[in-house]
């Protein structure tokens, strides 16, 4: 079985007086190891599809397996404890906690795992040498630039040993020189450690470094294609 | 690190938190200093009884206290007093013999308690001679002498030298009648003490009555009242067919004065915290709505809600504990002060002199209040961080996050 099935996925918000449909009974298989890409014009579905796979919002009909787990069969804090275990998040806006250092960011989602004090410490240094950082190792957010923050964040994701990394939108912010390395640190760590990691993206930068490129338009795939063109820039 | 992250963010906001953190501690800190204030009332009233009259323990007969007839003199007396200065905590020993009588004058009367004392003895328990505002104390070499209080002596239109009558029952039941000289006037704390207490030597009593020695009544001291719970255990043993009673015993009033006075403080305390635990919950919910993106991203990274309730818990506790220790130490510091100063209250002298008050007051706190505040704000801290941990865990992680 793949690492990610998505069976007839449909979700539709009654937020407003119209119904808005997002998604329309997708159906997606993410093998281990995929680097991948959800690519289409805003509206067409992306987020939710991330936030569906990341169990951060329900389906309306339709199943999500992760790892054969259906988390339709996962109550609430389980399904929160199931994402602190096999689901590792980057965020467009990096969302790091401002008061910690970037360190301490990354210890916190090993400190929720009950992970003992001198593992954490000495797995946070690994990951955050992994992502270019050993040097700023105790410098908080604000002291940071944007590809910085999100590097830290792509290693609080990881710190977790998460079974795939979502990414919504984590170039959205960032200059080019800061995109590329932080899609260099990625590819790296998808390459070295066999890491998944599926984003939603406009980037033409990242879409062109994706191994595979799942196209949505009004909630629906309308293609989804091995990119044999991904290539180092 | 969660008791790290909760003290960083109680001071992300540093002007919210300061705000509401002087509302603590000004409230608390007044909150005990008036408290102290009361301690301090009770104190005083406490310690005047205990310096005037009562002594620490007293001693006798176990139906003295019920009739107080003349008869109900302690048995072997003597040796009760030999056993009793033998204790090294115990710094004063005084017999007394106890007569309920009539003092009159050329002008009126009025019921008294007439109290026989060795003056030398009477002084290492009570410190009355120092409380002599006209003449002089019993101790002095003139016959029939007897003291009286300022009140009694303005009700019976009495002054220094004036005669006066006493009319007691003798041993043999039969009414006896005999003129003292009042040789000094005593003004006491207490303006009912004053008006029923007179005071004349035992030894002229026992001439009067042909009698030897009798007593009714032993008054110890002891060196702290620290040590009154092991004396009195020592003295229940050593003493078994007489009643040894504490001060406690002895003014029940006061005893029950203190537990209602500590009831009403921490009413009062109470009602200072429920007025800021709206406050610390304004504060807290600010906060939470300033971090919903926030708390949706650790939801989403796997924060259980338990936990974000923890955190939330463990912010409010931080924020009211330091508001508490700061208001704590100002109602310590403004206490030292009052109570190195004292605070005159002469100008309700009068008011307090019925109630047996003394108008210097001294403002103490005993060390219990200090662990039950805590408690206080704890529980404080805990409800007011109920209705923003309630908001927090409410969250829906992907909207939340999509929150600016």
């Amino acid at each position: 079985m793949s690492l990610i099935e998505l069976k007839k996925i449909s979700k539709i918000y009654h937020e407003t007086k119209v119904p808005v449909t997002a998604l329309r009974e997708i159906s997606l298989s993410i093998e281990k190891g995929d680097f991948a890409a959800l690519v289409g014009p805003s509206g067409s579905g992306k987020t939710t599809a991330l936030n569906i796979i990341g169990g951060l919002d329900t389906p309306t009909s339709g199943e999500v397996f992760i790892e054969e787990h259906n988390l339709a069969d996962l109550k609430s804090e389980e399904l929160i404890n199931f994402r602190l275990h096999h689901i590792g998040f980057v965020f467009q806006a990096y969302n790091l906690i401002p008061v910690f250092t970037a360190r301490e960011n990354v210890e916190f989602i090993m400190l929720l795992q009950k992970m003992p004090k001198a593992e954490r410490t000495r797995r946070a240094a690994e990951l955050l040498t992994a992502v270019g950082l050993n040097d700023r190792i105790d410098s908080r957010p604000t002291e940071l630039s944007g590809g910085q923050q999100q590097r830290v964040a792509v290693a609080r994701a990881l710190a977790s040993r998460p079974s795939f990394v979502l990414a919504d939108e984590p170039t959205a912010n960032l200059d080019s020189t800061s995109a590329l390395g932080l899609l260099q640190i990625m590819e790296t760590l998808n390459h070295d450690y066999e890491m998944t990691f599926i984003f939603s993206t406009h980037d033409p930068r990242v879409i062109k470094r994706a191994h595979r490129v799942i196209t949505l338009e009004d909630g629906r795939v309308v293609s989804d294609a091995i990119n044999i063109n991904a290539h180092d820039d | 690190m969660l008791i790290s992250l909760a003290w960083k963010n109680v001071w992300r906001n540093k002007k919210r938190s300061i705000i509401i953190l002087t509302a603590i501690a000004i409230g608390l800190g007044s909150g005990l200093f008036a408290s102290a204030v009361m301690y301090g009332m009770w104190d005083a009233t406490v310690n005047t009884s205990i310096n005037r009259d009562l002594g620490h323990i007293q001693i006798h007969t176990p139906d003295f206290q019920k009739d107080a007839l003349i008869t109900k003199d302690i048995p072997d007396y003597s040796k009760a007093i030999t056993i009793l200065q033998d204790e090294p905590n115990v710094v004063g020993v005084a017999d007394r013999t106890i007569l309920e009588g009539m003092a009159s004058s050329a002008t009126s009367s009025a019921g008294v308690k007439i109290v026989a004392v060795n003056p030398t003895a009477e002084k290492t328990i009570s410190d009355l001679y120092q409380n002599i505002v006209a003449g002089q104390y019993l101790d002095v070499e003139k016959a029939n002498a007897i003291i009286i209080g300022k009140t009694l002596a303005e009700k019976l239109d009495l002054h220094l030298n004036s005669k006066i009558v006493l009319s007691f029952q003798g041993l043999d039941e039969s009414i006896m009648y005999n003129a003292y000289r009042i040789i000094g006037i005593f003004d006491t704390e207490s303006s009912i003490f004053d008006g029923v207490n007179v005071f004349i030597r035992q030894n002229e009593l026992f001439s009067l009555l042909e009698s030897p020695p009798f007593v009714h009544e032993i008054v110890v001291r002891l060196n702290t009242i620290k040590n009154l719970e092991p004396a009195m255990a020592k003295f229940q043993i050593d003493l078994p067919a007489l009643k040894v009673e504490s001060w406690k015993e002895l003014a029940p009033e006061l005893s029950l004065m203190y537990d209602m006075l500590t009831l009403y403080l921490n009413i009062f305390l109470g009602i200072i915290l429920f007025a800021l635990l709206f406050g610390i919950t304004n504060t807290t919910l600010m906060a939470v709505m300033d971090r919903i993106r926030e708390f949706g991203v650790l939801m989403a990274v796997g924060m259980k809600r338990k936990r974000l309730v923890g955190l939330i818990m463990l912010e409010t506790i931080a924020l009211s504990i330091s508001g508490g220790a700061v208001g704590i130490l100002l109602g310590v510091i403004l206490t030292q002060i009052f109570a190195t100063t004292g605070i005159n209250l002469a100008f309700l002298a009068k008011g307090l002199s019925s109630l047996g008050v003394s108008s210097m007051l001294c403002p103490s706190l005993p060390f219990s209040t200090y662990p039950t505040l805590t408690g206080m704000i704890i529980v404080t801290a805990v409800l007011s961080a109920i209705a923003p941990a309630r908001k927090a865990i409410k969250l829906n992680p992907s909207s939340a996050i999509r929150t600016y």
